[in-house]
């Protein structure tokens, strides 16, 4: 019996059921009318779209690995090819939200965390407080852009435009709840499988403290550097109470370096 | 916006939409994109040969990085950054030093009040200037005032700056005015000088609360540093100025004091940054360590100059102009410091491996591993 489907929604992402395929890089381009970023050849394996940015909202990672999977055996040596599509994480703690200062970043009633385009005044913090590099102001545009877990989409309860387009569910939209379910029922099985390197990264605020979770959360089976995640993100905010405790410290040292200075020269 | 097609036939901007069949309103349609390709197609925005490492194999498995493409992205700010940081911090510790000669004696020490309130007026204002120049979309600045969000050095900032704008302003005009007018520039004098401390040292809460690697490692040190480089600041514009025997004494004691504390708090973020090797690089190589280097030694200088006894005005004014310099490298070397580690995907991982991530400030690792393996063992 499932609980009562709360009111956060997110993504799960199965990287062992990606085929590389990109139609969700498609898809989230074509619903979005994302503009190109120019079409060039990287020579990163076949990752030519390189990373998440201001017009790039779905970015699938090629990694090609010396290292065979767990329970695989291959005829050409050892080798293995991992494949994520990488979006953003819809942090519970985000530090593009916590660091916006006009309020252009808001978390939704789907607890997405969306930028209001007419609000943006492109300061760029938003970029810095990013742990994971997601958010980028597009220098054109002068203005931060990020995936809205596709929030036009969602209010007419429509699955975002990568989940629909992804034809072996590595990407999977739904309540948070049942995704965490259904995510660790699929390592058990891949553990069952020989796949023993099957983890999950950011599922929950236990998992992934320094985040409070990932509202787009992933199966992965290598450290999250091979992916080019961070291994233990932190939002930014979490650590502000030491600086800020500095700050008043040298407001208290400066008022008196003040004070020493005028009182202790008197009058020639 | 350019119309069907474009001149390089890319329809809808960029988007390959006929809009003859299609329409334009997407979320992202509004993303404007150039008039002209800065780069050809199918050119790689970075060089693929030099920066990209060929396939060597297994590498060590503290070493795997994506085809050493950075994690974070690099900061969009551009020098009005820096600039304001020292604009700013001027403004802010010349305001302290202007309210507590104001109080002490406002009579004697009547000329320093006044240098004192003009570097703070033109010193926020210019701040605020730059600010606004560099926003992606300047004509927006006022939205920083839309919300106050406390979790935001940039909004608490923000709101700081906008107090003490009009109040050095109030200051500057109407300090030497009785009646109303007076009393209207006495409280700017207070104002001013109350935000002014906060004003010199929240720049660096704002760049400590960031995830660049060197920023975040030396939130604790970083504050004294921007605050001591204030006062030094501030004092070495006063000394380029014409000051009376007991007003050269002040700002020679005050930016003593200054120089000497940047110079303790310079070796602090060294220490804090040094704690984990890959981020303590980006202070000391590159452009950015040279100019942190230059830092040190033009404030040093400076110090020793103001040590040298006597009242030579050749001496005050070399003074002033070494640390003015030194103050400005400062900034400017952390600044691009951190930029570069930004871009180091190393200093990034190495960090949170040490155990100076998540861990940190909530005391458990991410997992990244089965069995709950953590980041951190």
């Amino acid at each position: 019996v499932s609980a009562a489907p709360s009111n956060e929604r997110g993504f799960f992402t199965d990287t062992t059921v990606c085929i590389g395929c990109k139609a969700c890089e498609v898809a989230c381009k074509e619903w979005n009318q994302l503009p190109d970023d120019g079409m060039f050849f990287t020579g990163m394996s076949y990752d030519n779209t390189v990373d998440l940015g201001a017009s790039t909202w779905r970015h699938v990672a090629f990694i090609e690995r010396p290292v065979p999977l767990g329970g695989q055996t291959t005829g050409l040596g050892d080798f293995s090819w991992l494949l994520m599509s990488d979006v953003c994480k819809h942090c519970k703690s985000a530090g593009c939200l916590e660091n916006c200062p006009t309020g252009a970043i808001v978390r939704t009633e789907v607890d997405t965390v969306y930028v209001q385009p007419d609000v943006c005044n492109g300061c760029g913090y938003c970029v810095s407080g990013c742990p994971f590099g997601v958010i980028d102001r597009r220098a054109d545009d002068g203005r931060a852009w990020k995936c809205t877990l596709c929030y036009d989409r969602q209010k007419d309860g429509m699955t975002p435009a990568c989940a629909k387009a992804c034809p072996t569910e590595s990407i999977v939209f739904g309540d948070i709840d049942e995704l965490r379910t259904r995510a660790e029922a699929r390592v058990q099985q891949l553990h069952e499988r020989g796949v023993t390197e099957a983890y999950l990264y950011g599922s929950d605020p236990e998992n992934q403290p320094g985040t409070g979770g990932l509202n787009a959360f992933f199966l992965l089976v290598d450290r999250p550097e091979a992916y080019n995640l961070p291994p233990d993100p932190v939002a930014p905010s979490k650590k502000a109470a030491e600086a800020w405790s500095r700050v008043a410290v040298g407001a208290v040292a400066m008022l008196a370096t003040a004070v020493g200075a005028v009182l202790s020269a008197r009058k020639a | 916006m350019g119309g069907a097609g474009g001149e390089d036939g890319r329809y809808g901007e960029g988007r390959y939409i006929d809009p003859r069949v299609g329409v334009l309103a997407g979320e992202a349609s509004e993303q404007r994109v150039p008039e002209r390709r800065q780069k050809v197609e199918g050119a790689v925005p970075y060089d693929v040969w030099r920066e990209v490492p060929p396939p060597e194999g297994r590498r060590a498995e503290e070493d795997v990085t994506y085809y050493d493409r950075p994690v974070l992205k690099e900061p969009t700010w551009i020098w009005a950054v820096p600039a304001y940081f020292y604009a700013g911090g001027t403004a802010g510790a010349a305001a302290v030093l202007e309210l507590v000669a104001a109080l002490a004696d406002a009579e004697d020490l009547d000329g320093l009040i006044t240098r004192c309130r003009w570097i703070s007026a033109v010193g926020d204002a210019a701040g605020t200037a730059l600010l606004i120049e560099d926003l992606g979309r300047p004509e927006r600045f006022a939205n920083m005032l839309r919300v106050f969000r406390p979790s935001s050095p940039m909004s608490v900032g923000s709101w700081v700056l906008a107090i003490s704008v009009p109040a050095a302003g109030a200051s500057v005009l109407f300090g030497k005015r009785h009646g109303p007018l007076g009393f209207l520039g006495n409280a700017g004098t207070v104002v001013s000088g109350l935000t002014g401390l906060p004003l010199t040292g929240y720049t660096a809460v704002l760049l400590s609360n960031t995830a660049v690697p060197l920023w975040q490692a030396t939130r604790r040190s970083l504050p004294l540093l921007f605050m001591s480089s204030a006062v030094t600041s501030a004092a070495s514009l006063l000394d380029l100025t014409d000051l009376t025997d007991r007003e050269q004494r002040i700002v020679r004691r005050y930016g003593l004091a200054g120089k000497l504390a940047d110079l303790a708090a310079a070796m602090a973020v060294e220490r804090e940054a040094d704690e984990v090797e890959e981020v303590g690089t980006a202070l000391h190589e590159g452009a950015a360590g040279t100019l942190w280097r230059a830092a040190k030694v033009l404030i040093a200088a400076s110090a020793a100059l103001s040590l040298v006894p006597g009242t030579s005005n050749a001496r005050r004014r070399l003074s002033g102009a070494l640390g003015t310099l030194g103050a400005i490298s400062m900034r400017f070397a952390v600044f691009h410091a951190g930029k570069r580690s930004s871009v180091d995907p190393r200093a990034t991982f190495r960090q949170q491996r040490a155990g100076r991530g998540g861990a940190e400030a909530t005391g458990t690792a991410a997992v990244t591993g089965p069995d709950g393996r953590r980041a951190v063992s």
